[in-house]
């Protein structure tokens, strides 16, 4: 009985990644289903999905376009009201049911609002073991360019099995 | 048959008149900005889109670093990597269309190469430079 106490015990701790495991009976984060912030902010990059930040961070965001990762990304202002609403309903903390919304919520626990979605703590850990010079080389760019690796990112899929990283091949946890 | 062409020749007339329309009125604003302004110039234009200058993000870029050279094919972000569609009209008839957007990029990029926007008559020769090379 011991023995399979300690088995238990050992097993989820082995799955456990930090933050805990709240009961999420989705994967990934909710796909985007919003066709004006496609068009608007999928025209420059990848359009993250709104579940990949809490409310308070999209705002934060969206009340700096001027100078978004500094460039110019401000919009007309009935746009702006459009997407700033479509990031607020779907924000992180409304999907806590989507395995990645709710890590990177509770990941965010006490800490300062997050600029972007690679400076959460849950994403710095998911992406510490990769070495910089692969997300730097020129297929990948940076580390915002989540297509170049996550080969189903546009389905709010992020799963370790779907990772292909170019020049290295398939990424295995 | 008759009627999907005179539908298809109206599409193209609006479209172009779009973007007449704008020029139009960029041409207006210039003369008030610069009272010996006469027309738009394509050279200017094509000195305006080609010239590195450092930009917003603190590197040396022109409008080439996104857009390339060649109009009918698309091109690269050159910071992350997406793919832009063709600027000419031609290839991609969706371009300069519509004012909102044309104005949108306008003000972005200007913002993004030059640290500023443009004026009027820098707009305008810039559009009149990207249909000249549909010509």
């Amino acid at each position: 009985m011991k023995f399979l106490l300690f088995i238990i015990l050992l097993t989820s701790a082995l799955f456990a990644d930090g933050y805990g495991y709240n009961k999420t009976s989705k994967k990934g984060v909710a796909p985007v289903n919003n066709a004006l912030y496609l068009k608007e902010c999928g025209s420059c990059h990848f359009a993250y999905q709104a579940g990949l930040l809490p409310a308070n961070a999209w705002n934060k965001m969206m009340n700096n376009l001027e100078n978004h990762f500094d460039t110019d990304a401000t919009l007309a202002q009935e746009d702006w009201i459009t997407v700033s609403n479509y990031l607020n309903a779907n924000s992180a903390e409304k999907n806590m049911d989507y395995k990645r919304s709710s890590r990177i919520v509770n990941s965010l626990r006490g800490r300062a609002i997050p600029d972007s979605i690679s400076q959460t703590p849950y994403m710095i850990e998911k992406h510490n073991e990769i070495r910089p010079s692969l997300i730097t080389q020129k297929e990948v760019k940076g580390i915002f360019n989540c297509m170049a690796c996550h080969t189903t990112a546009d389905k709010g899929i992020y799963s370790s099995r779907d990772i292909v990283i170019p020049n290295f091949g398939r990424w295995k946890d | 048959m008759r009627i999907l062409l005179l539908s298809l020749a109206f599409l193209t007339l609006s479209f172009s008149a779009v973007i007449d329309d704008y020029l139009k009125d960029l041409s207006a604003q210039a003369k008030q900005e610069n009272p010996n302004f006469n027309g738009f110039d394509t050279k200017r234009g094509e000195v305006l889109f080609t010239s590195e200058h450092i930009g917003k993000k603190g590197k040396a870029i022109s409008c080439v670093s996104c857009h390339g050279n060649d109009f009918t094919q698309s091109h690269q972000n050159f910071f992350t990597g997406k793919i832009i569609e063709p600027l000419s009209p031609k290839a991609n008839p969706s371009r300069l269309s519509e004012v909102k957007t044309i104005e949108k990029w306008l003000r972005r990029n200007f913002n993004d190469v030059y640290n500023r926007e443009g004026t009027a008559q820098e707009k305008g020769d810039v559009l009149t430079y990207i249909l000249s090379k549909d010509q």
